[in-house]
């Protein structure tokens, strides 16, 4: 059905880069431009995983790449009718595309992500002096051609053209936004809806353009029809709305309010419990709480330098005893996800499901099999399944989130723990201090709970690249919280090259899967997946850092009454606006 | 008294200098702050160091703490590239803080304003009422209002407020806010009200409680039975010299609670998702966003010792035992 205005509210935008494509590292941000204002080589179809939501397809480009038979060249054809918003009002080309990437390429402008294109395309290495400087490993040729050249293989290369940074950029603005997050506020469009106001930007000199009047921070952004959008070019976006108004409201009971009230369609994330209580159960509201698949996997990490998680025995000991079931029960039941068996998520990597080396744990937790485990550990000297080597079992630092319903969640994990754990130690924090400690490595926190995960792009090394490669550990700052793969020289940097020592001499060479990771990546598209889940068996078996307990769902509320049709953006891990339809026969100007 | 103006708002430079020097000390030297953990949080998901020292150097932040210290305080009362005072930029918005503070303030302004006037309107006469009719059914019922005012928070009342009046009986229109200049008068006053009302409360019921309890006092004052022996009528004993004795101490009280307010009522702009300063305020300190965190809180800081002058300049001028050299 086509017409209405899809009417949304948000506690906050949360950008990480003010909404500049090319920095910008939102899940939200990345889903509201590439459904919505800015389009791309690739892109996905917009909608649930059954559906093949998470596989990229052709967008502006014409048709798939021409590979070359090395693997190391993408030739890419364009249409040549996809045109730009007014006021620029003339087709896309291929040097919008090289932009995009020189701007990716540019140290100043600080692409959060640019470490998937700096390396990887030949001439990239993200320390540009400015926007305007030569790649050499991107061709044009004319205005429909552009080819890209690799420095090595890169079997997911088509996800990565899928992300935002890599959108074209209209070559008019080149040198008009020099600092991160300044484009935010004048993107241009080429998708099928524009930021109100957007037609009237004055494009005849950087000076003359202003900030779009329908893009307010702090109050909402409001998105009407691009007229020179055209549906014969664009294969993934029905755009069913006239528009789409998203209000930021600080008050996320209110927004619930009003979506019950009919005054929003709406609301993304999780409900207040009062209101989870009330679509669960109240006949009135059935079908208004979606429960889609996020690609996140929820996970308790173990340090592999702390003792006495720097015995594999005691890892496979927690991921036996933890008690999955009970922790998402607290979290919120059966909506919240699925109990999961290994890292990564099954629509991230489908052969997920078969990796399970602990089905002894059904889910609930095997305290039996737990104990038989540890006994085996160095640090069970009596061999009666507990922990019990003096200090190093004493007073073990559980890392947890302070936040509802956390503190509930915590309890739950730890006591399903404690008979193989007694010494745990529970310390709750709020999430962001969680996160900074965590983070510093010389801090060596032995468990945690506080973080989860999500893709960067659907292809696993989109997931497992940060969180386990050595590259993701710097000193101040790591994601790899384990420490999976850390080198001699990264230990002896960060100030830990003692436990470091400990832990080859007791257990020989640190689990690594960086040179897995190369491998992989640089497969054949066909063939990345089954090479991932090697890599992910391996890590479940070998390296053992997590004890992942949840595949996590996201929640979307809308109200049936003037949600006609509801599609989720499996990519986006959003509501896909452009293929939702609303009858609330509302114009976006008269909504705003 | 031009003197001790002078000299009291040299203090007001002092506090605002070592009211940064704490803010600024807060975030660098307590767990999870520090120029690392600010950079760390706008270089993205893998900060290698060439990112987190790109960020560092952009947001200033690449000097020894002394250093950006001495910049933003020297900024803050010479100007900076974006005007004077030098607020700074915004690490989240990427955006000048002073245009985004000026219009925060602005709605803060207001509602705070609005309050006072609503809490003024209804505590004073209540308690005024109470005091001249003392274990009256008006004294017992004013009294009852004080307790429930003062025992409701705003995250209580202001929710019920809005499920009622927005939601149930849809007499008003749903939180946020309306500028005059864009929706009109009667737009603004109907996104206002509840706001006003639900902030008020609190105050009013303490108002209330205040000046009955000062006017008791007063009235059983030698000078009010003197004023009596002279032949005054009731009424002007009661305005002329009970009055103005017993809502002299409300002046130093008012002064605080509105410079308070000003600085950001945070829960009631929460919940009415007003944009004002107080919303700000947390929203930037979960973001890091330092600049914006410290020109709060100098905000903050400028508006309650600003208004400690003004109180004791007032004080001066209504009780003239006050004077100042």
């Amino acid at each position: 059905m086509r017409g209405g205005t899809i009417r949304e509210e948000s506690p906050e935008f949360g950008w990480t880069d003010a909404f500049d494509p090319t920095g910008e590292y939102l899940g939200t941000a990345w889903g509201m431009m590439d459904q919505l204002l800015i389009r791309g080589l690739m892109t996905y179809k917009h909608v649930d995983a059954a559906q093949g939501g998470d596989t990229p397809v052709p967008d502006i480009a014409s048709a798939p790449p021409t590979v070359s038979a090395d693997g190391l060249t993408y030739d890419f054809t364009l249409k040549d009718n996809v045109m730009w918003s007014p006021p620029l009002s003339r087709a896309v080309t291929a040097d919008d595309f090289l932009y995009a990437f020189q701007r990716i390429n540019d140290k100043k402008l600080v692409a959060q992500y640019g470490n998937y294109y700096c390396g990887v395309i030949k001439g990239m290495d993200c320390a540009a002096k400015d926007d305007n400087q030569p790649i050499s490993g991107i061709k044009v040729t004319d205005p429909t051609h552009i080819s890209f050249t690799l420095d090595q293989p890169t079997g997911d290369l088509l996800y990565r053209l899928s992300m935002p940074a890599t959108k074209a950029v209209p070559v008019e603005v080149r040198g008009c936004f020099p600092n991160p997050g300044d484009y935010g506020v004048d993107l241009i469009s080429s998708g099928p809806y524009m930021i109100l106001g957007q037609d009237k930007l004055n494009l005849s000199s950087c000076s003359t353009i202003k900030p779009i009047s329908g893009y307010n921070v702090d109050k909402g952004m409001t998105m009407v029809r691009n007229p020179n959008w055209s549906a014969a070019t664009d294969d993934t976006r029905a755009a069913y709305a006239d528009g789409v108004q998203i209000k930021i409201n600080s008050n996320v009971d209110d927004s619930f309010n009003a979506l019950e009230n009919g005054d929003l369609d709406v609301v993304q994330g999780t409900p207040p419990v009062a209101v989870l209580q009330d679509f669960e159960t109240n006949p009135d509201f059935a079908g208004w709480l979606h429960a889609d698949q996020g690609d996140r996997t929820w996970y308790v990490t173990m340090n592999l330098l702390a003792p006495p998680f720097d015995d594999i025995h005691v890892r496979n000991a927690v991921n036996l005893a933890l008690d999955k079931a009970g922790i998402r029960k607290a979290y919120g039941g059966d909506l919240r996800g699925t109990l999961a068996t290994s890292v990564e998520p099954p629509t991230v990597l489908p052969q997920s499901t078969q990796i399970n080396p602990f089905s002894a744990n059904t889910g609930s937790g095997n305290a039996t099999a737990a104990m038989d485990e540890m006994k085996m550990s160095r640090y069970d000297t009596n061999h009666n399944g507990v922990c019990d080597d003096g200090p190093v079992c004493q007073n073990i630092l559980f890392l947890g989130r302070s936040t509802d319903p956390w503190p509930n969640m915590n309890q739950v994990a730890v006591a399903s723990l404690k008979p193989i754990l007694p010494g745990l130690d529970l310390k709750e924090v709020d999430t962001s201090t969680g996160y900074t400690t965590l983070q510093q490595v010389k801090k060596l926190i032995p468990i945690s709970m506080v973080p989860g995960w999500g893709k960067d792009y659907a292809s696993p090394y989109g997931f497992d690249f940060f969180i386990f490669d050595s590259a993701g550990i710097a000193c101040t700052a790591a994601v790899n919280y384990s420490l999976v793969g850390m080198t001699e020289a990264q230990a002896t940097e960060c100030g830990v090259k003692p436990e470091y020592d400990a832990y080859v001499q007791n257990n020989g060479p640190m689990p690594s899967v960086d040179d897995k990771m190369k491998e992989c990546v640089a497969k054949p598209a066909d063939q990345v997946d089954a090479c991932f889940a090697e890599l992910d068996t391996y890590l479940m078996t070998v390296a053992v850092p997590w004890a992942p307990w949840l595949w996590a769902t996201q929640f979307t509320s809308t109200n049936l009454k003037t949600v006609v049709s509801y599609q989720f953006d499996q990519n986006a891990g959003i509501i896909s606006y452009v293929n939702t339809s609303v009858n609330n026969g509302l114009t976006p100007q008269n909504v705003a | 008294m031009l003197r001790y103006i002078i000299r009291r708002l040299l203090w007001v430079v002092l506090v605002l200098v070592v009211i940064v020097a704490i803010t600024y000390s807060i975030f660098f030297l307590l767990p999870g702050g520090g120029s690392d953990a600010i950079a760390n949080r706008f270089a993205g998901k893998q900060p290698n160091p060439e990112i987190v020292a790109e960020v560092k150097q952009q947001f200033g932040l690449d000097k020894p703490i002394y250093v950006q210290f001495y910049i933003f305080t020297r900024n803050l009362f010479l100007g900076d590239q974006y005007g004077w005072p030098g607020l700074g930029k915004s690490f989240v918005l990427r955006a000048p803080l002073k245009q985004v503070l000026v219009e925060r303030m602005w709605v803060t302004i207001q509602l705070a304003v609005g309050a006072a006037v609503v809490w003024l309107l209804v505590g004073i006469p209540i308690g005024i009422l109470s005091a001249l009719r003392p274990r009256s059914i008006w004294d017992r019922a004013a009294m009852t209002f004080a307790l429930i005012g003062i025992s409701m928070p705003v995250f209580f009342i202001g929710p019920l407020a809005l499920y009622v009046f927005v939601y149930k009986w849809h007499i008003l229109p749903g939180s946020g806010y309306s500028p005059i200049g864009e929706d009109g008068l009667w737009q603004w006053f109907n996104h206002f009200i509840l706001p006003w009302c639900v902030l008020a409360l609190l105050y009013a019921a303490f108002y209330a409680r205040l000046s009955r309890a000062n006017l008791l006092d007063v009235m059983g004052e030698d000078y009010m039975r003197t004023a009596r022996a002279k032949g005054l009528n009731e009424r002007q004993v009661i305005v002329k010299h009970g009055l103005r004795s017993s809502l002299t101490p409300l002046v130093t009280v008012f002064g605080l609670d509105l410079a308070g307010l000003l600085a950001g009522a945070v829960i009631t702009e929460t919940v009415f998702n007003l944009p004002g300063l107080g919303q700000y305020a947390v929203r930037s300190v979960f973001s890091l966003d330092l600049y914006a965190i410290l020109d709060v809180t100098i905000i903050a800081a400028f508006f309650v010792t600003l208004a400690n002058l003004v109180v004791d300049i007032v004080y001066a001028f209504l009780d003239p035992r006050v004077r100042y050299t």
